[in-house]
């Protein structure tokens, strides 16, 4: 690995934008993804449990799929064309927010849904608002929010469909990790494959590593 | 704080859950909510405490709408703690109240002084034995110094012997809370031994309030006679109420037959168990007597009854 980043500069730029790309994708999925797990789980509404069943089909929906629908909406003669995202990076991480945020929203409601349901109404009645109710719920069930967090990033960082659909893998500016694997097996470059995806593991490993040290921690 | 209710009404799912013309409850004093099972008595507390708002109606507390929620306490059924230690439950409370460190802890240490649980300040809430989170759970409540205090069957659920030494200590923790508190209880023992005033509610609907030996001496109704624990007989063509130990065996002013189902040997007394035209009825055996046989009809008498109409 150390061999592939010193005689090629780009293997890091791609690792670093691969991170970027996954990382706000991630993180906006969390964003809207604990609230509308929290709402899912603490309200009852018409038409909730065939949310959830959406959702649930969502944790498990294609990539490519994904990219297709992006694709189609971005594209210059689509209905947001005029927004001019399409191959681009924040094309990348509209496709892979769409990825990640079924998965954080589906775990993040199951993890509600185990707190005791008396909490929401305690935090209420001790004088705590919506936002720290959230916060204080949140801090909560910090194991399972991780468990979402982790499973909505390795998702999103290991596709290949949704990026190269709406990023397009352009050499200097979309091309993420697992898009270059893609196009180094294609080259017949199979060692240089080999080790971009030993990078996109290292990765993933390091990124669910910091995780899971947080949460065991927060178990102690 | 005096709470008033005016037509208040909750229904869900269609159906009418609180349905309340009327109802005072004075201020500063203990008020037990009695009732069966789904008569109300906890979405009366979460109305007060505006978790859940009436359909109809409104609540008023010391004559100032609900809105915004009073500073109160609530101790709720269900152990309902954060993962965190007893030190950070009491504190949540106080520092949402914006109450300053060395307040805190005056108000912690003290309470959980009060309710033996000092020791357990560092041990994890959610890790406390049943009798253990009751104690915490007032504390908490305790610390609050709250004007308004709500205990939704705080004794529930406990062993014989920490419910009996809860309930002892009880009313000296009411008097420190010296607040409006409500006690929610379906245990007509609690609620005369706690409570200054009662409210009976059935279905949804207050049958009988005020002070509790008004309406523990003398239930009108045949439902406030079920919950408040007398036995509701026949006695020729009036329907009466005979108060809890209150039927005795052999003969006297009001006579009843009893059919013996069961005689219970409960090794310092015995009981026999039986019916009275449709009532199940138990009575306890003086140590003289003689023990009837099951199925056997026996006199059984009460010497005081009220009449229902």
């Amino acid at each position: 690995m150390g061999e592939l980043f010193a005689a090629d500069p780009a293997a890091g730029v791609i690792t670093l934008r691969t991170l970027l790309v996954s990382g706000a994708a991630t993180g906006l999925a969390v964003l809207l993804g604990v609230p509308a797990g929290y709402a899912i789980a603490r309200n009852r509404f018409p038409g909730r449990t065939l949310l959830l069943g959406f959702i649930n089909t969502g944790m498990g929906m294609p990539p490519v799929v994904v990219g297709l629908v992006v694709w189609l909406m971005l594209v210059r003669s689509g209905p947001l064309g005029a927004l001019d995202l399409i191959y681009s990076r924040r094309a990348m991480v509209l496709a892979q927010f769409l990825i990640a945020t079924p998965i954080v929203v589906g775990f993040t409601t199951a993890s509600f849904q185990a707190l005791p349901p008396r909490l929401p109404d305690l935090l209420a009645v001790l004088g705590a608002g919506r936002v720290r109710t959230l916060w204080l719920l949140a801090r909560e069930t910090k194991l399972g929010l991780l468990v979402a967090i982790m499973a909505a990033f390795g998702a999103v960082v290991s596709e290949v469909g949704a990026s190269m659909i709406v990023g397009g893998n352009l050499e200097r500016s979309t091309r993420v990790l697992t898009t270059a694997i893609v196009t180094e097996t294609s080259r017949g470059q199979v060692e240089r494959a080999l080790a971009l995806g030993m990078v996109l593991l290292a990765l993933a490993f390091l990124v669910n590593l910091t995780l899971t040290v947080i949460q065991q921690r927060s178990r102690a | 704080m005096d709470l008033e209710f005016d037509g208040v009404r909750v229904e869900r799912d269609g159906r009418v859950v609180l349905d309340i013309a009327a109802l005072r409850l004075r201020g500063q004093r203990t008020t037990a909510i009695l009732g069966p099972n789904g008569s109300g008595k906890t979405t009366l507390l979460r109305l007060i405490a505006g978790l859940e708002r009436p359909r109809t109606g409104a609540i008023r507390v010391a004559g100032a709408p609900l809105q915004p929620r009073p500073p109160l306490a609530y101790v709720f059924q269900e152990r309902v703690f954060l993962r965190q230690s007893v030190r950070e439950n009491l504190e949540l409370g106080l520092r949402l109240r914006r109450v300053d460190d060395a307040q805190r802890r005056v108000r912690i240490t003290e309470a959980t002084e009060l309710l033996g649980v000092a020791h357990l300040l560092d041990r994890r809430a959610d890790r406390l034995s049943g009798g253990e989170a009751r104690r915490v759970s007032l504390a908490r409540a305790l610390c609050l110094r709250a004007p308004l205090v709500l205990l939704d069957e705080p004794l529930e659920g406990l062993d014989e012997r920490t419910y009996s030494r809860l309930l002892d200590e009880l009313p000296r923790l009411l008097a420190a809370f010296d607040a409006t508190t409500l006690l929610v209880t379906h245990s007509r023992h609690e609620a005369l031994r706690l409570a200054q005033d009662l409210v009976v509610l059935v279905d949804g609907r207050v049958l009988a309030a005020g002070d509790k030996r008004d309406v523990a001496t003398n239930p009108r109704a045949e439902a406030v006679a079920e919950v408040l624990g007398y036995a509701v007989l026949a006695a020729g063509s009036r329907r009466v109420a005979v108060p809890p130990g209150a039927l005795k065996p052999g003969r006297g002013s009001v006579e009843f037959s009893m059919v013996v189902e069961e005689v219970l040997d409960l090794v310092e007394r015995r009981e026999i168990v039986g019916r009275v035209g449709d009532a199940r009825v138990r009575i306890g055996l003086p140590p003289d007597c003689e023990v009837p046989q099951r199925g056997s009809v026996v006199v059984v008498h009460a010497d005081r009854v009220c009449d229902l109409v």
